[in-house]
C-alpha cells in the first residue's frame, strides 16, 4: 500500500515536472520587465515536438537515435530512488545514493556521445564542455551525499534525505546550511541554467547544454526536454527535503509543502538567472569547485561535531 | 591439486605445441588453441570448488631443500586470483591465435605463441605458491615471459625501447623483492609462507620496512602512480592480447603479492591503510588524467589500468583502515570492493585493449586522430567496445559499477564511523572525480574512434574483422553485462576472499556485508527498471514516429552548407577543456598555430624524473670509471679484497 501511494506520488511529480522550468523563465521575465511564455508552455512545446517529424543527420548512427531513451529513461528510474512523499522512495537499498549518480551519469554518457555521433564540430564543442563540468560536478555532488551519509549515517537516499534529518538540523545547522547551498549551486550547474549555461542563448558558442542536442528533433527532443525538466525536478526534490523535513507530516500536507518547494526553488532559478550574467568558460571550474569547497566545509563540521 | 597441475602442463604443453611442429602452422594453431582452452578449463575445477566453499586445497613436496619445501595450495585468495588470470587470459589466448597468425611479418608466431604460454603458466604458479623459493621463481618466469610477449615485434625500435624499460622496473622490483624475503625470512624457521606468518611477531620494527619493502616491490608490478612509469610504454608497444593480459591480469599480481603479504603480516597498523588510501586516489586521480590527454589509444587504456588500480588500492586502504580501527564491516567492504574490481577490471580492461587490438588490425593505425566513423564499418566491435567502455567509467548496468559502488559505500561507511578512519570520506569525492573524467575519456575514444565521419581513408575503409577476433571478445563483454546484472553471482565471493584478508571468520563477514549482498539484487532490479523504461521510451517514439516523416539531412552546422570530416572536434580539442583545468599536472604541452592545434602528452616521470636521474648517475659513475680497467688481475684482487673484507666483518661481528 505504502509502495503504491509512493510510485503515485511519483507519478504525480513526474506529471508536474514540466511545469517549473515554465515557473524560471516566468520569474525571469518578471524581474526583466517582460511578459514572457506562458508557465504551462513546456507542455505545448513537448505536445508539439510529439507531433512532428524527425530529421536525422545522415552522419549519425543508432547511437544518435539511442541516446534520448536512455537520457530520460534513466532520468526517470533515478526519481524512482527520491522518497518524494517525505517518506520513503519506491526504490530503497544501502547505497543507492550511488547508484543515483550512476544513472545521471549513464544518461549524460548517452548525450555526449550523440553528440559526437554527429560529427559536428559545434556538438563537439557542447560534448567535451559538458564533460568537462560534468567531471566537476560529480566531486562536489559526492562531498554533499558524503556530508548527508554522515549526519544520517546511511548510504540510502530515503534515510539521507528522510526523517533523521530533523534532528540534524537541530544538532548541525549550519553543516546543512552549507550542504544545501552547494546542491543550489550544483543544481544550476547539472541543469544547464546561469550562471554555468544558458538555456535561453542561441548563439551556439556560448552554449553547453543546448549546443549539445542542436540536432536532435521531434520526438527525440521531446524526451530530452522532458527528461531535463525531470532532472530540474530531481535535484529540487533533493533541495526540497533537504531543507524541510516532512517526516512527522501527513501525507497530503508533505506532498503540497514538496510541490511548493519545487515552486519555490523554480523561482530561486529564475532570481538568479534574471540578476547574474552567465559567468566566462574559464571562471566556471572555479565556481563549481566553490560548490565543493562548501560542502568540504560542511563535512568538516559534522565530523568535529 | 592434480586437477590444477594437469592444467598447468596443458597450458605448457600448449606452448610446446605451437612451436612443435614448424612445418604444419595451421595445425600447431589448432592445437595450441584447444590445449589453452583445456588447460585453463581443468586448472578452473579446483578454483570454483574452492570459492563455491570448500576446503582449501594444497600439495607440498621438494622437502629438504634449503629454504624449506615447495608448497603450493589454492585458498580463497589464490583461487579468486586464479579466476581473473584463467578468465580474461583464456580470452586473450584465443583471440591471441587469431591475431598472431596475421603478425607473421613482424616476428616469429610460434614463438610468440610460447612465451604468452608461459606467461600464463607462470601467472597460475605466481598466485598459487606458498613458500618464497617457488613464488620468486614463478614471479620471475612471469617477467620474463612478459617481456618476451611484449618485444613480439623487436624490429621496432620503440618496442625494443619499452621492453627495456620494463625489464630494468620489473627487475628493479624484483630485487625489493629479494630484500623483502630476504628480512622477513632471517626471522622465520623456514621460507614457507605458513613460516613467515609464524615470524611476522617477531619481525618488531621491521614489520613496517617489511610493509615498504612489498609496497615498492610489488608496486612495479601493479603500477601505482609513481611507479607506473614502464606500464604505458610496455602495454602500447605489446600484440594487443598481450596488452590484454599484461593490463588487465599481470599487473593483479602486483595487487596479489600485497593481499598475500597483508594476510600473513597480521593487522596493519593505520598509517599503512593511509599510505595505500592516498596512493590509490593519487593513482587513479592522475591515471585518469594522463589517460586523457592520450592519442594513442592502446597507451590510453594503459593509463586507465593505472587509474584503476588506484581505484582498488582506495579499496584495500579504506579497508586497511577498517582492520586497524576495528570497524570490521568497513574491512570487509573494503576489500570486498577491491578484491572485485581487481576481478572487474581484468574483464573489462581485457576486452577493450581486445577491441583496440580488433581496430588496429583493420585500420593500422592506433592515433586517435585518424580515425573516426568505425560504427559503419565494424558495429561488432562497436558494440563490444562500447560495452568495455561504460563498464571502465563505472556506469550501470555493467559490472565496473557494481565494484566502484562497493568502495563507495565503504567510503561513506568510514565517514559514519565515529573513528580516525572518518577523513577517508573524502575519498569519495576523489572517486567520483575519477567517475566523471572517466566518462570525459571513454566519451572521447568512442565519440573520437567510432562514431562521426572518418578522418581518413584507411578508417573510412574499416571493414569488420573475422569470429575469431570477436568471439573471445564478445565472452568477455557478457562476463561484463552478467556481473552487472547479477552482480549476487560475485558478490559473495569476494567477500569471502575480503573474510581471509581481514582474518574476520567467513560467517561474520558475510552477515556484516549483508546489507551490500541484498542490495546487490536491488541493483539487478534497478538495472532491470532502467533497461525496461529506456525500452519503452524508444519504442514510444518509434511509435509517434511512425505517424510523421523520418528525413535525412547533413547535420547541422548553423548554416554552413559543407561541413567536411576535418571540421569535427578531434581528440586533442575534446581533452582539452579538462586538460586545462589540470594545468600542468596534466603532462600536457598544447601546440596553437593559426590552422590547427595539437596537444602533446608525456610520460611525466620517465621523463621528467627517471630519465634525468639516470643521466645524473650515469654522469656521476664516469669518475668509478678509472678502477675498470679490464686488467683480469685487478678484478681478481677487487674479488679477494671483497671476500676479505666480508670474512673480517663476520669475525668482527661474532659467529652468524
Amino acid at each position: 500500500m505504502t509502495v503504491a501511494i509512493q510510485v503515485l506520488v511519483l507519478v504525480m511529480v513526474l506529471a508536474l515536472a514540466p511545469l517549473f522550468p515554465g515557473v524560471v523563465q516566468r520569474t525571469k521575465s518578471l524581474l526583466t520587465g517582460r511578459r514572457g511564455p506562458p508557465v504551462l508552455q513546456l507542455y505545448a512545446d513537448l505536445a508539439k515536438l510529439w507531433r512532428k517529424g524527425a530529421v536525422y543527420s545522415a552522419t549519425t548512427s543508432l547511437v544518435f537515435r539511442l541516446a534520448p531513451a536512455i537520457f530520460a529513461g534513466t532520468t526517470l528510474v533515478a526519481a524512482c530512488l527520491l522518497p518524494l512523499d517525505g517518506g520513503g522512495a519506491p526504490l530503497r537499498f544501502a547505497g543507492d545514493v550511488v547508484a543515483f549518480a550512476g544513472l545521471l551519469a549513464l544518461g549524460r554518457f548517452a548525450l555526449v556521445l550523440a553528440a559526437l555521433d554527429t560529427g559536428s564540430s559545434f556538438e563537439g564543442m557542447g560534448a567535451s564542455r559538458e564533460a568537462t563540468f560534468g567531471s566537476l560536478v560529480e566531486p562536489g555532488l559526492f562531498l554533499c551525499f558524503a556530508a548527508l551519509a554522515i549526519a544520517t549515517s546511511s548510504t540510502s537516499l530515503t534515510t539521507m534525505l528522510g526523517r533523521p534529518l530533523a534532528a540534524v538540523w537541530t544538532a548541525a545547522a549550519p553543516a546543512l546550511v552549507l550542504v544545501a547551498a552547494s546542491l543550489f549551486v550544483l543544481t544550476l550547474a547539472e541543469n544547464g541554467r546561469v550562471p554555468v549555461d544558458d538555456p535561453a542563448t542561441h548563439l551556439e558558442l556560448t552554449m553547453i547544454h543546448e549546443v549539445m542536442v542542436l540536432d536532435h528533433s521531434g520526438p527525440d527532443l521531446a524526451l530530452i526536454l522532458y527528461a531535463g525538466a525531470v532532472k530540474l525536478t530531481v535535484f529540487g526534490a533533493m533541495l526540497v527535503s533537504l531543507m524541510i523535513p516532512r517526516g512527522g507530516l501527513g501525507l497530503i500536507v508533505s506532498v503540497a509543502v514538496l510541490v511548493a518547494g519545487l515552486t519555490a526553488m523554480a523561482v530561486a532559478v529564475g532570481v538568479v538567472e534574471a540578476v547574474m550574467a552567465r559567468l566566462r568558460l574559464i571562471r566556471i571550474p572555479q565556481f563549481l569547485v566553490a560548490a565543493s569547497v562548501l560542502a568540504t566545509f560542511a563535512i568538516m563540521l559534522l565530523l568535529s561535531a | 591439486m592434480t586437477w590444477f597441475f594437469s592444467g598447468v602442463l596443458l597450458l605448457l604443453a600448449s606452448g610446446a605445441a605451437a612451436v612443435l611442429f614448424p612445418a604444419r602452422p595451421r595445425l600447431s594453431e589448432r592445437v595450441h588453441l584447444w590445449l589453452s582452452l583445456a588447460g585453463a578449463a581443468t586448472a578452473l575445477v579446483p578454483v570454483l570448488r574452492v570459492l563455491a566453499g570448500g576446503t582449501v586445497e594444497g600439495v607440498r613436496f621438494v622437502t629438504g631443500v634449503p629454504g624449506g619445501a615447495w608448497v603450493f595450495a589454492i585458498d580463497p585468495l589464490s583461487a579468486w586470483f586464479l579466476l581473473v588470470i584463467l578468465g580474461a587470459g583464456v580470452a586473450a589466448s584465443a583471440y591471441g591465435t587469431c591475431y598472431l597468425a596475421a603478425e607473421a611479418e613482424h616476428g616469429s608466431v610460434p614463438f610468440g605463441r610460447l612465451v604468452f604460454s608461459l606467461l600464463l603458466a607462470a601467472l597460475t604458479l605466481v598466485v598459487t605458491a606458498q613458500s618464497v623459493v617457488p613464488f620468486l621463481a614463478a614471479w620471475e618466469l612471469m617477467a620474463l615471459g612478459g617481456y618476451f610477449a611484449v618485444v613480439f615485434d623487436d624490429r621496432r625500435d620503440d618496442v625494443r625501447r619499452a621492453g627495456l624499460v620494463y625489464l630494468v622496473a620489473t627487475h628493479a622490483g624484483t630485487l625489493l623483492l629479494f630484500l623483502l624475503f630476504g628480512t622477513w625470512g632471517s626471522h622465520a624457521a623456514d621460507l614457507t609462507f605458513a613460516g613467515l606468518a609464524a615470524a611476522s611477531g617477531a619481525l618488531g620494527d621491521s614489520r613496517s620496512l617489511v610493509f615498504a619493502l612489498a609496497l615498492l616491490g610489488f608496486g612495479v608490478k601493479a603500477g601505482f602512480v609513481p611507479l607506473h612509469f614502464w606500464l604505458p610504454e610496455a602495454h602500447a608497444a605489446a600484440p594487443s592480447h598481450v596488452s590484454a593480459v599484461m593490463s588487465g591480469v599481470v599487473i593483479k599480481t602486483g595487487i596479489y603479492g600485497l593481499l598475500r603479504v597483508a594476510t600473513l603480516l597480521g593487522a596493519p597498523p593505520a598509517w599503512w591503510g593511509w599510505t595505500v588510501l592516498i596512493l590509490g586516489v593519487a593513482s587513479a586521480v592522475l591515471g585518469v588524467l594522463w589517460a586523457l590527454a592520450q592519442h594513442d589509444l592502446k597507451r590510453l587504456l594503459a593509463y586507465h589500468s593505472v587509474e584503476n588500480i588506484g581505484i582498488i588500492l582506495m579499496g584495500l586502504g579504506v579497508g586497511a583502515l577498517g582492520v586497524a580501527y576495528a570497524v570490521p564491516g568497513l574491512a570487509v567492504l573494503g576489500l570486498a570492493g577491491a578484491v572485485l574490481h581487481t576481478l572487474n577490471h581484468a574483464l573489462f580492461k581485457s576486452l577493450l585493449f581486445l577491441g583496440a587490438g580488433n581496430v588496429l588490425r583493420a585500420t593500422g593505425t592506433r592515433d586517435l586522430e585518424r580515425l573516426g566513423g568505425l560504427v559503419r564499418g565494424m558495429p561488432v566491435t562497436w558494440t563490444l567496445f562500447l560495452v568495455g567502455s561504460a563498464a571502465i567509467v563505472g556506469l550501470p548496468p555493467l559490472n565496473g559499477f557494481v565494484s566502484e559502488w562497493l568502495v563507495f559505500q565503504a567510503l561513506f561507511q568510514a565517514g559514519f564511523s565515529r573513528t580516525p578512519a572518518e577523513l577517508s570520506v573524502f575519498g569519495a569525492a576523489a572517486l567520483a572525480l575519477v567517475g566523471g573524467l572517466a566518462l570525459a575519456c571513454f566519451a572521447k575514444v568512442c565519440g573520437v574512434v567510432f562514431l562521426g565521419q572518418p578522418r581518413t581513408e584507411v578508417a573510412r575503409a574499416a571493414r569488420e574483422v573475422t569470429r575469431g577476433y570477436l568471439v573471445p571478445a564478445a565472452a568477455l563483454a557478457a562476463a561484463c553485462v552478467a556481473i552487472g546484472l547479477w552482480p549476487w553471482l560475485v558478490l559473495g565471493p569476494s567477500v569471502k576472499v575480503a573474510a581471509l584478508i581481514t582474518g574476520v571468520p567467513r560467517e561474520t563477514a558475510l552477515e556484516l556485508a549483508r546489507p551490500a549482498i541484498v542490495a546487490g539484487r536491488w541493483i539487478a532490479v534497478l538495472a532491470a527498471l532502467g533497461v525496461v523504461v529506456s525500452a519503452l521510451l524508444w519504442w514510444l517514439r518509434a511509435f509517434a514516429l511512425r505517424r510523421t516523416s523520418v528525413a535525412a539531412a547533413a547535420t547541422w552546422a548553423c548554416g554552413y552548407a559543407r561541413p567536411t570530416a576535418r571540421m569535427q572536434y578531434s581528440a586533442s580539442s575534446f581533452a582539452a577543456p579538462i586538460l586545462g583545468v589540470f594545468g600542468g599536472i596534466s603532462g600536457v604541452t598544447a601546440v596553437r598555430q593559426p590552422s590547427s592545434f595539437e596537444t602533446r602528452a608525456a610520460n611525466l616521470v620517465l621523463e621528467r624524473a627517471l630519465v634525468p636521474l639516470w643521466r645524473v648517475l650515469r654522469a656521476a659513475s664516469v669518475r668509478l670509471r678509472p678502477i675498470q680497467h679490464g686488467r683480469l688481475q685487478l678484478y681478481l684482487l677487487y674479488l679477494v679484497a671483497t671476500v676479505s673484507l666480508l670474512l673480517i666483518y663476520l669475525a668482527v661481528r661474532g659467529s652468524p
